[in-house]
């Protein structure tokens, strides 16, 4: 068996050495030194297969997706959102029912104010978002899910990072084309994931 | 079941505790319970992601990818009746969702070489005055990372679904569709070139130390 002989069968062989590769090997250094390093190779690649985590990116826009097509049903009682009047055991989350509150009403203002600037005489009224519901900002939030959960904090500030920036770029879109309806769409889209957000840590840090 | 709970367990009774949760788990994901998709995911997160950043060797298009495999799964979810593991549904659908990303880039899923002829300019060289740099001994996993990612894309995709993720080269076949020796054929050449790949990373490591 020749060197090109052995590294044709090499590809061919899958398990094990056939007589006459382990004899060409126990003669040739060179082609005994290449399959010592493919084993090597074939032995490490099986590490690979669970070596790396997602980011929380990836988790956070999978349940805001399946939330938006229904795949999330509103829980059975015993595990379902409270309603507002909370006792001093959920006093802390008091807040956030009329935040989220208050972000889908902006929404809805927007939305009826786009639905008015459709005629195509009137120019599409750029909506101020409220950026601060009930008097509270996100910094607010953030204390709020570190206080209670701190190993959710990390997860909650980059989500918060990453809709909000969302919700900036989308506002500059529309600042630079008040009259444009999909830009108009891409910002209320924007909202509404802060506004999930916030649903979101209600059920999670929920007792 | 905590992990206190499970100590005095046989190992068969551990594995037959953790399907029956994810068992379980299913259950309660076609009914729309949110811990139950969170569950599942948490459970296989690490390697539908790691499939696609192997395949794409591309962070945020792995991300994507990982976020469509799981997305579709739950989507179909109700229509899972457990006659194969759940493991390998999925795996399967992500393995089809980053081969079909790969195609609509219009990168080659596998290279269009279908020889499985070796010739002598690909047998071991024999470099004259230069210091044996064999792999022998070991292989930092960083390294073979970075080295999967300097492979041509028909390379890795072949490398990735055979010696990562453990299909067969019939399997391959079919999920690229090549035909079995070509599957082969690239198989070993991308060991061949993660091999140069690996040895031209050590080769530059001592000579900037001996240069420093």
């Amino acid at each position: 068996m020749t060197c090109v002989e052995l590294q044709q069968s090499l590809a061919e062989v899958e398990r094990g050495r056939s007589r006459e590769q382990i004899a060409h090997l126990k003669t040739c250094a060179a082609c005994a030194d290449l399959v010592a390093d493919l084993d090597l190779i074939i032995a490490a690649a099986g590490e690979l297969q669970e070596a790396d985590e997602p980011s929380p990116r990836v988790w956070n826009s999978i349940e805001i997706a399946l939330r938006q097509e229904g795949l999330i049903r509103p829980q059975a009682s015993g595990r379902g959102v409270h309603p507002p009047s909370f006792s001093l055991r959920w006093g802390w989350s008091r807040w956030l029912v009329p935040a989220a509150a208050m972000l889908l009403i902006a929404v809805g203002i927007h939305q009826r104010r786009e639905a008015a600037a459709l005629r195509p005489t009137e120019p599409v009224a750029t909506v101020t978002p409220v950026s601060n519901p009930a008097g509270l900002n996100d910094a607010d939030f953030i204390e709020e899910v570190a206080a209670n959960s701190p190993a959710m904090r990390g997860e909650y500030e980059e989500n918060l990072r990453r809709v909000n920036d969302y919700i900036r770029d989308a506002q500059g879109v529309v600042n630079e084309n008040p009259n444009d309806v999909e830009a108009h769409r891409a910002l209320m889209d924007a909202y509404q994931q802060k506004s999930m957000l916030f649903e979101m840590a209600m059920e999670h840090l929920q007792p | 079941m905590s992990a206190a709970g499970t100590a005095n367990l046989t190992e068969p009774q551990q594995k037959r505790g953790a399907e029956t949760s994810e068992a379980e788990a299913i259950e309660l994901a076609k009914l729309g319970d949110a811990e139950a998709f969170r569950t599942l995911y948490d459970k296989h997160k690490r390697r539908v992601y790691s499939l696609c950043l192997r395949m794409t060797a591309n962070t945020a298009e792995a991300e994507d990818l990982a976020q469509e495999a799981f997305l579709q799964l739950y989507r179909k979810i109700a229509t899972f009746r457990g006659e194969s593991a759940f493991s390998t549904w999925l795996h399967r659908l992500a393995v089809n969702v980053v081969l079909m990303h790969l195609r609509k880039k219009s990168l080659p899923v596998v290279s269009l070489e279908e020889t499985t002829q070796t010739t002598e300019d690909d047998s071991p060289k024999k470099d004259f005055g230069t210091e044996d740099m064999s792999l022998a001994g070991s292989i930092d996993r960083l390294q073979l990372q970075r080295a999967v990612n300097d492979l041509p894309p028909g390379y890795r995709t072949i490398f990735v679904l055979h010696d990562v993720e453990g299909y067969e080269h019939n399997e391959i076949a079919k999920l690229v569709g090549c035909s079995v020796g070509n599957s082969k054929s690239q198989l070993h050449k991308a060991r061949i070139k993660l091999r140069d790949l690996l040895k031209m990373n050590r080769t530059e490591k001592v000579v900037k130390s001996r240069a420093g």
